[in-house]
């Protein structure tokens, strides 16, 4: 029954462009994949090696400034007097440029922060992700700063000579970011049930142990970091399209805050945590904006998360499949599979 | 040079109470493994208390500031009662959602109450500045760097000198041991996570006044108090002082020498290489990494 | 449930719904689409712009709306973030299907709800945003009332020889309004022999200026130009009288709100200059006193702080423009609306609003030019100076 859920989930999301004709729906479908994606990466670090990464919105924002600048281009001077300049290329090389680049922030913050843990690593992480905000916001000829990068071009896919496909439409986008879903979803899935990923679930659940038995510990959790930050990445140049205009804005710890709700509410740990704790939470502001006011929008927002937390402590998912166990299974105390469950 | 004494004396000034902030996170931080994102929100209640009991309802200045500590120690026992004291035992991250969720209510709400304008506090100090050579401070700023020292002198006190201190720096480092000695863990933790509160309570106190009270105030001290525990390390009350002054003195040298522009990226800066350098921030005893 | 009580449950729904539907036929109104931030850092503003538009719309409709219906203004939330500014316009067009909206406040805010202007053609009137890009990205939706820094440092040039200015540094907030104020108004300091020292920056939340404030002071100007709100303004006042500093202080950017700085900075606010928009505290200096007159009196009335009068005028002159443009459209249409904005030609509280062409041709924006004051704080009052 739970191999086919995951069909059906994604035969009905790919569905709804067919009928849901709103397009402020469908907007709020598209921006909540975005950050599902981003949330989803933040779970491969948060879930299975079990660090807190507040600075994740750093890589984000790089991978929507790294996209947006290598489609629009640009003319910098660096030290020296030594100039760089770069012609638009097409939007789909940005995307990838958005990954690498993101992908390569991750080492180098992996290499350098996971030489500490638990919280202090918590703070190195915002520190990394300020320190590149007040970078975006101040080196004014590169990034525009804060007067932003506007008119940044829509998603084209193609290649020179065949033709280009240009995703301007809101159906198409929501594909692209579905798309784009499925192939993270599948990449953390291969990378959690493959040796690495029992590696890394091994250090989250002790640390010492794992070196005992002669686990690489930071080659494991650079490795989480460089794909958490490439992953994050293509959100970001998601964003950065269909936004269509990037300003240090993007690095609000807002953002960080989002995804973490997304990842803990939904279940860390577990794959399908963040997509559940990611339609949750993207979805009640659309809602509660009908019924009420500004502040009360926030109070209810905040009170739900703390509710979910304090009811469902584990999260959502992982409360889920122990309902379906428990049903399945009446007597048994335990699932059949192992499952690596967090410490109580 | 007397653009450097008057950058020296910001610093004190700056430094003291960020130092307050400091102190008040490291315990809670430090002691109970707490990602206080509330923190801030303590500091604004300290700020928006006083400015209703001594400007609305008009009592002494010196009495509000009093009063608020109190308050905010009375604010944060209510807040671990409530919210961390059942999820003891949960996970870190799954603490600190649930501080963020009251962070985002308490500043929604006060903005709902107050309204987002910014409100001010007028004090029974002269507006005219004291000027001793070319260096300029208000007085109000005076007053504060002692009352802050003070503040700090006497939690240095109660940590270390009172049997209630004994028992938090007992549970700080041995948690079991401690509960098998027979210190009341529960009452432990709700007096550290009231004792911090009041610090940032009473930093907001003394800061509402010399700056402006908006609901946003607490967001950025937030983040700097999360700054000066890493700096000085986690619970160490000498290590958040010197920390707050370090934090203090990057940014003004920072600002006032090098670019205005990266000046909150210098503590950002310093704390990514101290960590570096020395994980366990700069005054901690050696700590197990993890 | 008995058959027949089903069937009366049946029969008064039904008829409870084709009710609804016959009153929504009878009581239309033209929506306008409000898009301003109402939580988060500009929460204050974005209320105060909020509370200026209600005015205008009361107003409108006690005078029997436009084109025979009343107008209804549909106020949306945008928290101050670049993502819900985008997703509100989407509601207001898509969902509650209006033919115009004013907003977003801030610049950053306008700039991610443009491209949905161009998707939806559907136009906006730009009240406080004052990025160049705005009305230079040749987008036809948008009619901008504010002015932009390089319009105000313009303005300016005919009141730098009053002031005696030899050199002067730069204090402004690190984002676009403040950085764009520092490079129009440097160019036309430069332009009129007068020397420019250092251009500091200050974070959007800092709340400690005295690092800069103290470079300042050993700095050989005269004068210090500070761009940034009413909230930062005050603290830079503060710190500025705590250090001593003796200089000239001149502000931009309109968003002063100089009653607000004279009840939180006090006496440091005594002697600075102050480049507004608006000037309510001498409504016979204004294009149209009437008119100002009614707004400072409704606001009052309202119950609302006179300190901001000095940001909702720009909601009330948004809500008029739009209706203007509506009465000049015939029809609540979008495209129609869009047209008839060239036709706009009225008196706002601050100055003819008439739009110009600006950006590229063929996709051009509209720019209206508002005029500009000097006004001065002088041992607490508002005066307009005899320089």
């Amino acid at each position: 029954m739970k191999r086919y859920l995951s069909w059906i989930a994604l035969i009905a999301a790919a569905s709804i462009p067919l009928w849901l004709h709103d397009p402020y729906i469908l907007n709020a479908f598209i921006t909540t994949g975005i950050f599902i994606i981003a949330a989803m990466s933040l779970n491969l670090l948060l879930g299975y090696t079990g660090q807190l990464n507040l600075g994740h919105v750093a890589f984000f924002g790089i991978g929507a400034y790294t996209s947006a600048l290598v489609s629009l281009g640009f003319d910098v001077e660096l030290f020296g007097g030594f100039r760089v300049v770069h012609e638009p290329w097409p939007v789909w090389t940005g995307l990838v440029m958005g990954v690498i680049v993101s992908a390569f922030c991750g080492y180098i913050v992996g290499k350098l922060s996971f030489r500490v843990r638990g919280a202090y690593f918590v703070i190195v992480t915002i520190s990394f992700a300020e320190v590149v905000r007040l970078v975006a916001l101040n080196w004014v000829e590169l990034t525009q700063g804060p007067l932003a990068l506007t008119s940044i071009p829509p998603v084209t896919l193609g290649l020179p000579g065949i033709g280009y496909y240009d995703l301007y439409s809101k159906q198409s986008y929501f594909y692209l970011v579905l798309v784009v879903i499925v192939i993270s979803y599948v990449i953390i899935s291969r990378l959690v049930n493959s040796r690495v990923g029992r590696a890394m679930v091994a250090l989250k659940e002790n640390e010492s142990l794992a070196v005992s038995v002669g686990i690489d510990v930071t080659s494991y959790l650079v490795l989480a970091a460089v794909v958490s930050a490439g992953i994050a990445g293509a959100a970001g140049g998601l964003y950065a399209h269909y936004l269509k205009i990037i300003d240090p804005d993007v690095f609000l710890f807002l953002y960080t805050v989002t995804m973490v709700i997304m990842v803990v509410t939904g279940g860390k740990g577990t794959l399908a945590g963040p997509l559940v704790g990611g339609l949750i939470f993207g979805f009640i502001p659309v809602f509660s904006r009908s019924f009420v006011g500004p502040e009360l929008q926030w109070i209810i927002y905040g009170i739900f998360m703390i509710v979910i937390v304090f009811v469902l402590p584990q999260g959502i998912v992982p409360a889920i499949e122990k309902w379906f166990a428990n049903r399945e299974k009446p007597g048994l105390s335990k699932p059949a599979q192992a499952q690596v469950q967090d410490a109580p | 040079m007397t653009e450097f004494l008057q950058h020296i004396v910001n610093m004190l000034i700056l430094g003291s109470t960020y130092a307050l902030l400091g102190i008040g996170l490291t315990l809670i931080f430090g002691i109970m493994r707490v990602v206080n994102f509330a923190h801030g929100e303590l500091y604004a209640f300290g700020a928006y208390f006083v400015y209703f009991i001594a400007i609305l309802l008009g009592f002494n200045f010196f009495l509000s500031l009093l009063v608020a500590i109190v308050a905010g120690g009375l604010l944060g026992a209510l807040i671990e009662y409530v919210l961390l004291r059942p999820m003891r035992g949960a996970d870190i991250d799954t603490t600190m959602l649930i501080m963020i969720g009251a962070m985002i209510v308490m500043q929604n709400g006060e903005q709902y109450i107050w309204g987002g304008v910014a409100k001010s506090v007028n004090t029974p100090f002269p507006q005219a500045p004291l000027v001793i050579g070319s260096v300029s401070v208000s007085w109000l700023s005076v007053f504060v760097f002692f009352a802050a020292l003070a503040l700090i002198a006497a939690t240095y006190l109660v940590i270390n000198r009172t049997k209630l201190g004994k028992a938090m720096r007992a549970t700080f480092q041995d948690r079991d041991t401690a509960s098998l000695m027979g210190v009341n863990i529960q009452m432990i933790y709700m007096a550290t996570f009231a004792l911090g509160s009041s610090l940032a309570a009473a930093a907001g106190a003394l800061l509402g006044p010399v700056y402006v009270i908006s609901p946003q105030m607490g967001n950025i001290a937030s983040l700097k108090a999360f700054a000066i525990v890493i700096l000085g390390g986690l619970g160490s009350i000498g290590g958040a002082t010197i920390g707050g002054f370090i934090l203090a003195f990057a940014e003004e040298i920072g600002a006032g020498y090098i670019s205005s522009g990266y000046r909150d990226a210098m503590g950002f800066l310093i704390i990514i290489a101290v960590l570096l350098f020395k994980p366990t921030g700069l005054f901690a005893r050696a700590e197990r990494i993890g | 449930m008995t058959d027949n009580k089903k069937f009366l449950a049946v029969f008064a729904a039904a008829a409870l719904l084709s009710v609804s539907f016959a009153t929504q036929g009878l009581t239309q109104t033209i929506k306008i689409g409000v898009n301003e931030p109402l939580t988060g850092p500009f929460a204050a503003s974005g209320t105060y712009v909020v509370n200026g538009a209600k005015i205008a719309a009361d107003e409108v409709n006690a005078k029997g709306g436009v084109l025979g219906k009343k107008i209804e203004l549909v106020i949306e939330d945008n928290k101050s973030n670049p993502t819900e500014a985008a997703a509100v316009a989407e509601k207001l067009i898509t969902t509650d299907k209006v033919p115009v909206i004013m907003g977003a406040w801030g610049s950053s805010l306008t700039l991610a709800v443009m491209p949905k202007l161009l998707e939806y053609k559907v136009p906006m009137i730009v009240e406080t945003s004052s990025s160049g890009k705005i009305t230079t990205s040749g987008n036809p939706y948008i009619f901008r009332i504010s002015p932009p820094s390089s319009v105000e440092a313009h303005a300016f040039k005919d009141i730098l020889p009053k002031l005696h200015i030899k050199k002067a540094d730069f204090l402004v907030i690190n984002n676009d309004w403040g950085r764009g104020a520092a490079e129009d108004f440097g160019k036309v300091l430069k332009a009129n022999g007068v020397q420019v020292g250092y251009v500091e920056t200050m974070d959007q939340a800092a709340q400690d200026m005295s690092a800069q404030l103290s470079k300042m002071k050993s700095s050989d100007s005269d004068t210090i130009m500070v761009t940034t709100a009413v909230e930062q303004l005050t603290l830079v006042l503060k710190q500025a009288a705590a250090l001593g500093i003796k200089k000239q202080i001149v502000t931009t950017g309109g968003s002063q709100n100089p009653d607000q700085l004279v009840d939180q900075a006090g006496a440091a606010a005594n002697g600075t200059f102050h480049l507004t928009t608006f000037a309510p505290w001498f409504p016979e200096s204004t294009p149209d006193p009437v008119a100002t007159k009614y707004f400072l009196g409704e606001w009052k009335k309202r119950g609302f702080n006179f300190a901001g009068a000095t940001e909702s005028f720009r909601g009330y002159d948004g809500i008029r423009t739009i209706v203007a443009g509506i009465e000049k459209a015939g029809k609540a249409e979008p495209a129609a609306i869009a047209s008839a904005m060239w036709n706009v030609d009225f008196t706002g509280l601050n100055g003819k609003i008439k739009f110009e062409k600006q950006g590229p041709a063929g996709k051009e924006s509209g720019q209206s030019i508002p005029n500009v004051y000097l006004i001065k704080i002088d041992s607490g009052k508002i005066i307009l100076p005899k320089l």
